[in-house]
């Protein structure tokens, strides 16, 4: 079971013990989850320094001791050239990033373990150990106590992120990743590689990413997206997301950007942007599952099951006339706990305090001091004629205050 | 809690980020070469070499130019840090090499920076062992709970004080004539302490992290192609703004100094070049933009380290990761602050000794970190239609030889005792 590094640039005889070149890069085709068998060797000839393919199939002995071939030289089918498609391990997978799914980071690959699986020589692990990069410095006898441990992703668990291999084939697997995971990922790339890993996701996946990250990064990542492809991404975004990215941009370019959604976001985020960050207006979300008072109960738990589908969380149902007329807030827990066939407006049973709701130009203290006041998770925005506005959730007072966290 | 001062701290912070938005990479790598190291090096360059060496000054600005713009260029063509390239395009051995060489120059440059820290708090008459890892501990605080970004900005506004330098230099009224006459006739000194300042010179003006430093921060920045064109004139400014400074520093030690026969053993000699414009407070001012400027490179350094490090071993960085994950993130900051501290502490060093050599190391290391950047940035399969042009290979190739040439002579003229 050899390493990677131990049989780059080793002697490589044929079936007369000649010497025949040296060992320079193994070919394969990546399938995703999978292990797959080693296709070519890339052999650097003794005699005319020339690049050539030796195909895996005549090889009789892959290991650190000897590379060995089957037959003689002249009688093996070399290949001056392949087609492209191969991935070459040394040339794209080693030293590279990849993103170790099981760990859900972005390491760098020290060295490959081969193996045979299922009788074929295939490669199944990626080295991601100290203890890989003192093997390939030359100091592996530096820990000839044993001490350090190798550390080895499965194959079938790791995604490169390299330009050269097709990222398509790779995104079923990264959405099953939570979205902040993917996040944590998308932070450790480069731009290009991040960019790259995003166009891979499906949108909505995508959207949801994107909301996890540092809004910085948000920014460059839908700048480099461009404004058609960001558009899809940004029309699963929630509107309060895409009002702070906006407000980050340039106007000119914020507009372009806008101009590829649709109307009823569009509406909506016309409505936010005119508020600054730090004020009740800036920090709500304009998405919440509003209830008639005169719906019974079951009704108004239909409502709910209609809507989550879209919502981050959902924990008060808010009573408003048809026109928006704010009359108050019923929690999830009660309304899950009330009989059927009650009316809703019997829940709102204790008389409302018109000072537990917030208005859109009050300031985060004030936001903060109402929302401790009253033990709100979430508090409701009406404006001037008590028309229910926007939701300021507990979660997004916490991101305006930590931003990094 | 006070709503309208939260207000007003509010708006203050609006005007002052729309300050520094336009304060870029270049302006900022750039002033921030001038630190402890950069203070002193230029100082003692003044006050015993006079103004002959300002014709090294002058090709030093060039060079700084070409090799900053050129950081700009695989920044925003790549969009990758230069410790990632360098292990995805020349393996692992080459990586190693060119990390311990910018570990060990860095390591010098804040080693210098803490030495900064000491001298300027000796002016006040304060002990080094208070001061040093006071100091130490007040950098890994700040950049742990996180305001690193903030501090870094209130530090590069402290950094403005060379200006008074720059108005010293009129007052003094020093002999400009003279000052353009070497800045064009090249004379060299074939000793070692001419060739070991020469190096310090070279090495505080262009240095290996700076290289690293621009690169990062323009992908950082998320800045394309299409921003080149405006960075690239940033930069040549950056470059052009800081040998200004360079020049007046030099310039206002050699009339001082240099023409008394005063040498520099520590920084409150340094200091007196400030008299004509300050009179007794000299000395404090002069303490405190060597603070300032110390204390810039030690929040700087140690983090650019970490994360070129860690972005050319694959070990994960960054200050949200947990303790636990980032466990060698955190290892390297760590023992970039506390090692230097230690040097700094050991008794009767020699303060401005550490702030040259350590300028030195960096000038001798420089070659390696710029040949890495030459082949990078000459390479087709990765600049694309970006890669340098016969003038930017010429002076690269130019300023890399003749750092090389100039340590060999050093060595050389060391051995046989010049």
């Amino acid at each position: 079971m050899p390493y990677l590094s131990y049989l780059l640039d080793s002697k490589i005889t044929d079936s007369s013990d000649e010497v025949i070149g040296r060992l320079q890069d193994i070919l394969i085709t990546p399938k995703e989850g999978e292990y797959v068998p080693l296709q070519y060797l890339v052999v650097k000839t003794n005699k005319d320094k020339e690049l050539v393919y030796v195909p895996y199939e005549y090889v009789e002995n892959l290991s650190r001791e000897e590379v060995s071939l089957k037959r003689l030289f002249n009688k093996i089918p070399l290949r001056k050239d392949v087609e492209s498609g191969f991935v070459y391990l040394k040339r794209d997978v080693l030293d590279q990033q990849i993103v170790d799914m099981s760990g859900a980071r972005v390491v760098r690959v020290n060295d490959l373990r081969l193996g045979n699986f299922e009788g074929e020589m295939s490669v199944l692990g990626i080295d991601v150990s100290f203890k890989g990069l003192l093997r390939r410095l030359g100091l592996g006898w530096f820990d000839f106590l044993n001490f350090m441990k190798v550390n080895l992703i499965d194959w079938r668990e790791a995604q490169p992120v390299h330009g050269s291999l097709k990222l398509d084939t790779i995104s079923k697997n990264l959405n099953k990743l939570h979205p902040a995971d993917l996040a944590n990922i998308l932070e450790d790339l480069s731009v290009r590689h991040g960019s790259k890993l995003v166009k891979s996701l499906d949108a909505k996946s995508a959207a949801s990413v994107l909301e996890e990250i540092d809004p910085h990064l948000q920014k460059i990542l839908v700048k480099h997206l461009g404004p058609d492809k960001s558009a899809d991404i940004l029309q699963h975004m929630s509107v309060d997301e895409i009002v702070d990215l906006m407000k980050m941009m340039p106007k000119e370019e914020a507009r372009t950007f806008l101009a590829q959604l649709k109307n009823t976001k569009l509406k909506k985020i016309q409505n936010l942007i005119i508020y600054p960050n730090d004020t009740a207006g800036g920090l709500m979300i304009v998405e919440f599952v509003s209830v008639r008072p005169n719906w019974r109960v079951s009704k108004a738990i239909k409502e709910v099951r209609k809507m989550s589908e879209t919502m981050r969380s959902i924990i008060y149902v808010y009573v408003t006339s048809d026109d928006g007329y704010f009359y108050g807030a019923v929690s999830m827990r009660w309304l899950l706990l009330s009989p059927k066939k009650k009316m809703v407006k019997d829940l709102l049973k204790r008389k409302f305090s018109s000072t537990s709701v917030l208005h859109p130009d009050q300031d985060i203290e004030e936001v903060i001091e109402v929302m401790t006041k009253y033990n709100l998770y979430t508090a409701a925005v009406v404006d001037k004629g008590n028309k229910l506005i926007g939701v300021v959730s507990i979660d997004d007072v916490m991101r305006h205050l930590f931003p990094d966290a | 809690m006070g709503v309208s001062i939260g207000k007003k701290w509010y708006a203050l912070k609006v005007k002052l980020m729309m300050f520094l938005a336009v304060v870029g990479p270049g302006i900022i790598a750039a002033n921030a070469d001038n630190d402890a190291g950069g203070i002193t090096t230029y100082s003692i360059v003044g006050a015993h070499f006079g103004t002959k060496m300002l014709w090294v000054l002058l090709l030093v600005t060039v060079s700084l130019a070409i090799t900053q713009e050129m950081g700009v260029r695989i920044g925003v063509v790549t969009r990758q840090g230069l410790a990632g390239l360098i292990r995805e395009n020349f393996g692992i051995k080459w990586t190693a090499f060119a990390m311990i060489a910018m570990l060990v120059a860095n390591m010098g440059t804040v080693t210098a920076e803490f030495a900064g820290v000491a001298s300027s708090f000796s002016i006040i008459g304060v002990n080094k062992y208070i001061a040093v890892p006071l100091a130490g501990l007040a950098v890994w605080f700040v950049l742990y709970k996180g305001s690193f970004k903030t501090t870094q900005k209130i530090f590069l506004i402290f950094s403005a004080f060379y200006i008074v330098y720059i108005i010293n230099g009129f007052i003094i009224g020093p002999d400009f004539g003279q000052a353009l006459e070497d800045m064009f006739t090249p004379t060299l000194q074939y000793s070692a302490p001419f060739l070991i300042t020469m190096i310090a010179l070279i090495g505080t003006t262009i240095t290996p992290w700076g290289q690293f430093f621009i690169q990062s921060y323009v992908v950082d920045k998320g800045l394309e192609v299409k921003d080149y064109k405006a960075e690239k004139a940033e930069v040549y400014i950056g470059a052009f703004i800081t040998d200004i400074v360079s020049f007046f520093i030099i310039i206002c030690t050699a009339t001082t100094l240099f023409k008394y026969g005063i040498r520099i053993n520590d920084a409150g000699d340094a200091a007196i070049a400030l008299e004509p414009l300050a009179g007794y407070l000299a000395k404090f001012l002069f303490a405190f933009g060597l603070f300032c400027a110390s204390m810039l490179g030690a929040f700087i350094l140690p983090t650019a380290t970490a994360y070129a490090l860690c972005e050319a071993f694959g070990w994960e960085s960054g200050f949200n990761t947990t303790w636990k994950n980032g466990k060698i993130f955190y290892s390297i900051i760590l023992a970039m602050i506390a090692i230097p501290a230690v040097i700094v502490l050991i008794p009767k060093i020699s303060l401005v000794s550490i702030m040259v050599l350590s300028q030195d190391v960096n000038g001798i290391l420089l070659p390696f970190i710029l040949i890495f950047v030459m082949k990078i940035i000459n390479n087709r399969r990765i600049m694309g239609e970006y890669t340098n042009k016969p003038v930017g290979n010429v002076i690269a190739w130019a300023t890399i030889i003749g750092i090389i040439a100039a340590t060999a002579t050093l060595v050389f003229a060391s051995f046989f005792g010049y």
